[in-house]
């Protein structure tokens, strides 16, 4: 589905990603972890063709992405969100939705029954006369999900949609992703809190200094003793 | 406000709305003969056409140009050049004075890409003040800051008539189609990708939106109205000069009218037109001889209070009374605990 292969991306002498490979199969939810400034959100814009990735490969589905520019990315099949969310503000839930879905179809009608489908996913359907500005943050994060699914994802990628909710909101958003993955989409997700990650990735890579630690079942990495340094220092291994 | 009554206005506000002005202008000339009036009657048309074009780019894609000047001056430009020097009828003109324009817009925008906010207004500035500097000093083509006077000959060929009333149709059809493709634009895919990318340009892009190319597109388009409105007021007016046609003024007053119309709305830009034309004639016949530039105070004053109590200008004020009341009241701290109802009902 996603293959990365050898991808690095320095800015001057920073190397913020170095080296990093690898692959996402179809239908998963792999997790990308890692202390901060480990280099997860540039691996992840190289990803999304926000910046270009200095050397390395990024192909989705055989086709090479790497370089391209986010809209041609977005129409590959390559959906993303925000880590701070990106609302347009002014205009309302629906029609917020609506942009995603004309990247499928540019016909108005259709592109309004796929909205409707996306804000079904998201439960945004009684907000979706509201102007994006009004919304809470947890709306605001699920209409950035609605607005990516409704572009028409193979792959989403998902930048720290849990950042700021409270645990109940945790728990719907957790299940929300399920759902996403249970109609067929292969999800990327990023995330500070362990509890999610864990409670939800099918397969973890851990990044550290820019560069692959380990990657395995949640299990395994999370007791792997390379990662346990990372995170916490030496002295925590027992 | 509930949202079915909003919706009703919105939607009367909408096309109903416009044909309704647009007729009443129409209907205007048969009962109206005066010169006067129906000059002030095309002088409301010109500038409703020439903000509406501007809102395309400036409203809906948000690129707030305060150039558009020099799209105005190539079309009146291109235009007279052709009809004075080589007899080519304006219509052609216009074809031309347009797709020189697009073709100009489309160099500004190449340029100015990376540039956001205050930054691309300035660039813009500049782009128009040196296309003004150049039509100045090419005096050979252009006739220098004289400018190029254009012979009296009526006939529709020339575009020239020798009453005022087919004058104000003219302008009168160009502004009904420059608001009913604002209509079918911002109906469209392009005009929600328009809005996409004056919200947020890289959110934008991540939805698949190719902003660069929409930006081009819809300056292009601006900028190609721009410049058939600069022809129809070069064979009305009869002289063409630097100053008028490509100076600053020009630009700014676009902008304004737009502003205070209100940006994004295919009407907006018509109801400021209603609103400063008269304002402004009403300040330079009063105050012109005897306080020189008070309508600049005046046009400065009354935009800090647009921006301020009606940021989305005229349009929603009519659509929203209440809430802009309410933001009046709360702005000015007056009548405190009405307001508070007004945001809970």
């Amino acid at each position: 589905m996603l293959e990365i292969d050898r991808l690095s991306r320095a800015f001057g002498g920073l190397k913020a990603v170095n080296e990093v490979s690898f692959t996402l199969q179809r239908g998963e939810i792999l997790g990308l972890i890692g202390p901060n400034g480990a280099g997860k959100t540039t691996l992840f814009n190289c990803v999304a063709g926000a910046i270009k990735p200095s050397s390395g490969s990024i192909r989705l589905e055989g086709a090479e992405i790497g370089g391209l520019k986010s809209h041609r990315v977005c129409r590959m099949g390559l959906g993303r969100t925000y880590q701070i969310v990106r609302p347009f503000n002014n205009l309302t839930v629906f029609d917020n939705v609506i942009v995603g879905a004309l990247n499928r179809s540019r016909r108005m009608q259709e592109a309004r029954l796929l909205a409707m489908d996306a804000l079904q996913v998201t439960g945004l359907i009684p907000m979706k006369d509201m102007l994006a500005v009004n919304l809470t943050l947890p709306g605001r994060k699920r209409l950035e999900i609605a607005r990516a699914l409704a572009t028409g994802p193979k792959l989403l990628l998902l930048d720290e949609v849990m950042a700021g909710l409270n645990p109940t909101e945790i728990e719907a958003a957790i299940e929300l992703i399920r759902d996403i993955r249970k109609s067929g989409i292969t999800v990327l997700i990023v995330e500070h809190l362990m509890r999610v990650i864990t409670s939800v990735s099918d397969r973890i890579v851990v990044l550290h200094h820019g560069q692959k630690l380990a990657e395995g079942d949640p299990a395994t990495v999370m007791n792997d003793p390379a990662v346990i340094e990372a995170y916490l220092g030496e002295d925590f291994l027992a | 406000m509930n949202t079915t009554k909003m919706r009703f206005i919105d939607r009367a506000l909408g096309l109903p709305g416009a044909v309704a002005l647009l007729c009443l202008a129409a209907v205007f000339p048969i009962f109206v003969s005066d010169s006067y009036a129906l000059h002030f009657l095309w002088k409301i048309l010109f500038w409703a056409v020439v903000a509406s074009a501007w809102n395309i780019a400036g409203g809906y894609a948000g690129q707030f140009s305060l150039g558009h000047a020099a799209f105005f001056g190539i079309g009146a430009y291109a235009s007279t050049i052709l009809f004075v020097r080589f007899g080519v009828s304006p219509w052609w003109g216009m074809l031309v004075g347009g797709v020189l324009a697009a073709l100009a817009s489309v160099v500004l925008a190449r340029l100015t890409l990376r540039l956001k906010g205050p930054f691309f207004a300035l660039a813009t500035i500049a782009f128009a003040e040196v296309l003004r500097i150049v039509v100045v000093n090419a005096r050979d083509l252009t006739g220098g800051s004289q400018g190029i006077s254009i012979p009296f000959k009526p006939a529709l060929e020339t575009l020239i008539f020798s009453g005022r009333t087919p004058y104000v149709y003219t302008m009168l059809i160009l502004l009904a189609a420059v608001i009913l493709l604002t209509f079918l634009i911002q109906r469209s895919w392009f005009g929600f990708s328009l809005l996409a990318l004056r919200e947020d340009e890289d959110a934008a892009e991540t939805l698949g939106v190719d902003t660069v190319a929409m930006k081009i597109v819809a300056t292009g388009i601006s900028a190609f109205l721009t410049a058939i409105a600069g022809v129809l007021y070069a064979q009305y007016i009869l002289l063409i000069e630097p100053v008028t046609v490509m100076g600053l003024d020009f630009s700014i007053q676009v902008a304004v009218i737009s502003i205070i119309g209100g940006m994004a709305s295919p009407v907006g830009p018509l109801l400021g037109a209603l609103l400063m034309v008269p304002l402004s004639e009403y300040l330079r016949a009063e105050f012109g001889g005897s306080f020189q530039g008070l309508y600049l105070i005046i046009y400065g004053a009354l935009l800090m209070v647009m921006v301020i109590f009606m940021p989305q200008g005229l349009v929603s004020a009519i659509r929203q009374p209440r809430s802009t009341w309410a933001r009046i009241c709360s702005i000015s701290g007056y009548q405190r605990k009405r307001i508070r109802r007004a945001d809970h009902a």
